[in-house]
């Protein structure tokens, strides 16, 4: 377990952390110009995150401004002792994302037809699949050792539902499989996921 | 949440778990949200899933947003000091440009006025993006079924010079276009109809907003160039 690249990646992101730690303390004080660096260093990031997870760019381009309005209302509920910057960040917005998602489905609204045909998004060519996202997002950390040791479905509905925000429903239509499977599979797999991550002294909290 | 309960706390554990995840449907995801608000277990459980999934989100390839985007949030929090606002695209823009782009942004539009107000809110309603000539949203019209105005949102539009104010315009097929008043470059407005809107919107299929002098045209048809416009979309 010699590899330099996953130090160098903790090393980037423990920079990167300090770096946003202190835009967002700025940005609790009101501080226009460190909210606009925030947004500067963030926002590919985060409309990448976003992008994936509701699959229409016109959302997601909603969904991004409503989260930097909430983060520029709410950065000094920042807890710094509670989570890194940039995982803070991420969860808000996935948060909102997932919000949207999921409200969409209890209302099945007949635009389909005009989302696909207009603001349907199209993966950038060469983008990895979910599961390689997976493996690359737990380089650096005890997190990949623990995704590779899913069973591949597991790992699969898992992937699908973190980057593309799937559910349960979606899950089963994309991998072919019963509901109940699927739901067994992300239940287990996730069970599993918290016992290796524990066992390995992931416990951040 | 009883903690010294093993099978409520793995319950909670699981829902967690989903809920960092994503699965969860939206009943059981907003009820947990809400529980997390009174409930220290349910948001320490939550927390714990949010930082044990947290590193996969750096698998994700960066995209750059559209620049707009920023435009849109400094003009949501009133940041007036956005030096890419001035430019002079505005002076020169015509009628029905940009009404092709603003087309997804409506569909868009709809799919929010639909979803984001609670369920007993979903009356129909009539809606349109004004967007400028780039597709960039400045404004949100919308208006229910029976009632007697129009709701119009700003949410990125370029405040007028001194002297200048905005009006808004119907564009009536095969006729000229109809006032419909000056409306503020920020915040949410009303303004009037002369009848419901499925009546005094038959036969309009787009809106557009011009820049007149302060106090709106003085002949009563536009003046000053038209800086957006948008389609006209019923939800009935």
């Amino acid at each position: 377990m010699a590899e330099t690249s996953p130090d160098r990646k903790a090393l980037h992101a423990a920079s990167r952390n300090e770096r946003l730690s202190g835009l967002l303390s700025r940005v609790a004080l009101k501080d226009q110009s460190a909210f606009a660096a925030l947004y500067e260093q963030t926002s590919s990031h985060l409309f990448g995150v976003a992008v994936r997870i509701v699959r229409e760019a016109p959302a997601a381009e909603e969904l991004l401004q409503e989260a930097f309005v909430n983060i520029w209302h709410h950065a000094a509920s920042y807890d710094a002792s509670r989570s890194q910057p940039f995982t803070w960040l991420n969860t808000i917005v996935r948060n909102r994302c997932l919000d949207w998602l999921r409200r969409r489905e209890l209302l099945t609204v007949p635009l389909a037809t005009e989302e696909d045909e207009g603001g349907g998004f199209e993966p950038p060519s060469g983008d990895p699949t979910p599961e390689e996202m997976l493996l690359n997002g737990a380089d650096a950390h005890a997190v990949r050792q623990c995704v590779e040791t899913l069973d591949a479905g597991p790992r699969q509905a898992i992937a699908l539902a973190f980057y593309q925000g799937m559910s349960h429903a979606e899950l089963a239509k994309h991998l072919r499989q019963p509901l109940g499977t699927v739901k067994s599979w992300v239940r287990r797999g996730l069970e599993k996921l918290k016992r290796c991550l524990d066992h390995a002294g992931f416990a951040r909290n | 949440m009883n903690l010294s309960d093993p099978a409520r706390s793995q319950r909670l554990d699981a829902l967690a778990a989903e809920y960092a995840l994503g699965t969860l449907p939206a009943r059981t995801r907003a009820r947990l949200a809400r529980a997390a608000l009174g409930d220290a277990a349910v948001a320490s459980a939550i927390r714990g899933w949010e930082l044990r999934l947290a590193p996969l989100a750096d698998g994700v390839a960066p995209i750059t947003p559209p620049p707009w985007i920023w435009q849109a949030i400094a003009a949501r929090l009133g940041m007036t000091a956005d030096p890419t606002l001035e430019t002079s695209w505005w002076t020169r823009v015509a009628l029905w440009r940009g009404l092709a782009l603003a087309g997804f942004v409506t569909a868009f539009a709809l799919a929010i006025t639909l979803l984001a107000p609670r369920q007993e809110e979903l009356q129909q309603p009539i809606v349109a993006v004004l967007a400028d000539k780039d597709g960039k949203p400045a404004l949100i019209a919308s208006a229910q079924r029976g009632e007697r105005f129009m709701t119009v949102k700003a949410v990125g539009v370029a405040t007028p010079e001194a002297g200048k104010a905005l009006e808004l315009w119907l564009l009536p097929t095969g006729a000229a276009p109809r006032s419909l008043g000056v409306i503020p470059a920020a915040g949410v407005s009303r303004v009037t109809l002369a009848a419901p809107p499925e009546i005094a919107l038959a036969q309009i299929p787009a809106l557009a907003v011009s820049l007149e002098p302060a106090g709106g045209s003085p002949t009563g048809a536009p003046t000053g160039p038209v800086l957006y416009t948008g389609k006209i979309e019923r939800m009935y």
